[in-house]
């Protein structure tokens, strides 16, 4: 398809620096190392294979979930958001978690979607508070603000850190933002935020190597936990 | 204004023991006539625990809660005031009190409160 | 009285079954409990149904006449039991009793819970539904807060400590990751549990002193069996189980009102009561289903029922004591803790798992080995009403 490149110039927005997020790992309780790294933009089509089957699942509002997350990274690849960035969790090489998030400013995060492929072992929990953590220790943002959309989210973002409700909107459309100020950050922090650094170099090498998705009926019997009669 | 107790606890007429809550047939001798008492002074904290994942009608991350003794024998569940149980001990004492301890169709449910003392 | 033997056990696998209404679930355990009894297209006499909350999270009530009538078991007689998380052993303890007095010969007992109907918090508000209405729901106390209460006391008295509790989770999943009808099919690790900083997250307080993992989930699930005289039963292709004893008893509805409450006395009496109907003893018992709705239950509950001397139970079970080819094996199912806690199955779950111990059908790496006799145990409120069944198998 021919492509007017100057246009395509235009409708680029422009990109707020980010520092990198230092890749961590995390043991999990089944004793599984997660491997928390950020994507880079020519990681987008890997990712978007194991967001896929999680299209077509009800459960815990998981098709909207998955489907805006889809669209948000989409609009990444293809320049169309501003500043957004992604942070994944990869057990064995195999992609388990995805949080994306964007820079409204400099001192202002909007918190996009968090997305735990293997679910029972807190991978949600353990993400979003790495987003958090990028926002506010990496990027040394003020506050970033939040929705939930599912009932599960609320629980674990509004309640367990607890966020502060305001009445700004929130871009995804929904409710009105929740915001984690530095101050409620800092005071989660010890009982939220968990990690070790450096990761040792053979797990990064087999994170790096290839980010591996598990099949769509296996990533379904994770989510929806379906099981035979 | 602090809230008198609304506690009503029974004690059995024939021997004595005090009943919270209300029992038709006296836990210890089946006596059915029982001596209305309330709760007096301060009481001393049994045993106690911080609760996450609270049940529906609760927005808070979480609940302190305890089983206390008064002065007078009557045992008795509340909220306890405490940011955590960190700074608590069985056989403590606490200052009881009656205020809301939870909202329940718009209206203020009112209840027992426990204070830890120093 | 007669002799009654289970002679058909089904369940169906626990866990979140968004696919199935409740009615589904009970209908599906049934037919697998029928068909393993060889039934056929026979009918049975009764229909007893052990369920907790279907009028609160279905607003559905009269399930056993539901069920009746999906199964096709017209005209046979059909009764709805609750009786909180000992629903399915109080549904099983009625139909023994039914087909002891001679009253009736083929009985169905059938216990199913729908709990994740709801989300987590109108799941926790149901089951403390079952505190006192004036004295301690107002507070939101939840069970896992009176186990919490509960285990502050027993480890202050008995010197219970979390390594102790640890072992029990640990142990539990493991037998659960083993077990296709589990609900959590995953075996834990202690680093990320406990030892690793990580731990926090992964496994945070749920109700001081117990964690996350000291609970039991929230599930989906029924379970079945069909019973009939002992007598009858010895045609079958399959070795009957005997139901030996049974008992039951109650406690103070609220703990504070009890002499000590680390006193489990409802498990002590019904267990004794179970063990002298049986005329057998704790150490004549090859396997038993304890009900661990929280770690501490189990390490309690091992010492009310008698296999070890109180304060001995938490050692016990960090000594391998209970493990899977240990001195005795406790859930080995995997227990509540990884089988799941669908409350109206569990009672009837008990039963089936130890049906398929005696009847020595399990794969080998959850038989044990030569089990002979079994003890379950189903602790309703916070131990206001419990019952134990003591089974047995029978050579043919």
């Amino acid at each position: 398809m021919p492509v007017d490149m100057e246009l395509e110039a235009v409708l680029r927005p422009m990109q707020y620096p980010m520092p990198p997020y230092p890749p961590k790992v995390i043991v999990l309780a089944n004793g599984k190392k997660m491997v928390i790294r950020q994507a880079v933009r020519e990681d987008v089509p890997a990712i978007l294979k194991s967001v896929h089957p999680c299209l077509f699942i009800e459960r815990d509002y998981y098709d909207i979930v998955s489907a805006r997350l889809y669209g948000e990274l989409l609009a990444w690849y293809r320049y169309r958001v501003k500043s957004e960035y992604c942070l994944m969790g990869q057990v064995d090489g195999y992609l388990v978690g995805i949080v994306n998030g964007r820079l409204e400013n400099e001192k202002v995060g909007m918190s996009y979607h968090t997305l735990a492929i293997d679910r029972g072992l807190r991978i949600g929990s353990h993400l979003f508070a790495a987003k958090m953590e990028y926002h506010m220790d990496y990027m040394g943002q003020d506050e970033v603000l939040i929705v939930a959309e599912s009932p599960i989210g609320f629980r674990r973002w509004m309640v367990e850190y607890p966020l502060e409700e305001t009445k700004i909107p929130h871009e995804l459309g929904g409710g009105d933002s929740w915001r984690l100020t530095r101050e409620i950050y800092l005071k989660a922090k010890p009982r939220l935020v968990v990690g070790d650094r450096p990761v040792p170099q053979e797990l990064m090498d087999e994170a790096m190597l290839e980010i591996k998705f598990a099949d769509d009926d296996t990533i379904r019997e994770r989510i929806a936990g379906l099981k035979g009669r | 204004m602090k809230k008198e107790i609304a506690i009503t606890a029974f004690k059995c007429k024939k021997c004595g023991r005090i009943h919270y809550p209300y029992h038709d047939r006296c836990l210890g001798c089946k006596h059915r006539e029982f001596d209305k008492i309330k709760p007096e002074g301060n009481a001393k904290l049994l045993t106690y625990t911080v609760i996450f994942n609270l049940p529906w009608g609760f927005d808070q991350r979480f609940l302190v809660i305890g089983v206390a003794e008064f002065e007078n024998h009557v045992k008795a569940m509340g909220q306890i005031k405490a940011d955590s149980v960190d700074q608590l001990k069985v056989g403590m004492t606490v200052i009881p009190s009656w205020e809301p301890v939870r909202v329940q169709y718009g209206e203020d449910v009112y209840g027992l409160k426990f204070e830890p003392v120093e | 009285m007669r002799d009654v033997a289970v002679i058909g056990a089904g369940m169906i696998p626990f866990g979140r079954r968004d696919e199935d209404t409740l009615m589904d679930m009970l209908s599906f355990a049934s037919l697998k409990a029928m068909d393993d009894a060889g039934l056929g297209d026979k009918s049975v006499d009764a229909v007893y149904v052990g369920n907790m909350g279907a009028g609160m999270l279905q607003r559905q009530s009269a399930i056993a006449s539901s069920l009746a009538d999906r199964l096709n078991l017209l005209p046979a007689a059909a009764d709805t039991v609750e009786n909180g998380p000992a629903s399915g052993g109080s549904a099983v303890k009625n139909g023994l009793l039914a087909v002891a007095s001679g009253y009736y010969d083929y009985v169905l007992v059938v216990g199913g819970e729908k709990m994740r109907e709801v989300t987590g918090w109108r799941a926790t508000d149901f089951v403390a539904t079952m505190t006192h209405p004036q004295a301690e729901y107002p507070y939101g106390i939840t069970l896992p807060g009176m186990a919490g209460m509960f285990t502050r006391l027993y480890m202050e008295k008995y010197g219970v400590t979390r390594e102790h509790l640890l072992a029990v989770s640990l142990k539990n999943q493991e037998m659960g990751a083993l077990n296709p009808f589990a609900h959590v099919e995953m075996a834990l690790d202690r680093d990320g549990i406990f030892d690793s900083p990580h731990a926090i997250v992964n496994n945070p307080v749920s109700a001081d002193p117990l964690h996350l993992y000291d609970l039991c989930p929230v599930s989906d699930g029924a379970a079945a069996i069909v019973i009939c005289p002992l007598d009858m039963a010895k045609k079958l292709s399959k070795p009957p189980v005997l139901i030996a004893g049974f008992g039951q008893a109650t406690d103070t509805h609220t703990l504070q009102e009890r002499d000590d409450p680390t006193d489990l006395k409802a498990v002590t009496l019904a267990t004794q009561q179970a063990f002298e109907r049986a005329k057998l003893k704790p150490s004549d018992i090859s396997v038993a289903e304890l009900h661990d709705a929280f770690t501490i239950l189990e390490i309690a509950e091992s010492e009310h029922v008698g296999f070890f001397k109180k304060g001995e139970g938490g050692k016990a079970a960090a000594a391998g004591k209970t493990r899977f080819g240990g001195q005795i094996p406790i859930n080995v199912s995997g227990g509540l803790k990884a089988r799941g806690h669908p409350v109206g199955a569990t009672g009837v779950a008990q039963i089936v798992d130890i049906t398929f111990q005696l009847r020595h059908e399990l794969p080998k790496n959850r038989q044990v080995k030569n089990a002979q006799t079994g003890l379950t145990v189903n602790f309703g409120g916070f131990g206001n009403n419990v019952l134990a069944f003591v089974l047995k198998r029978v050579e043919q």
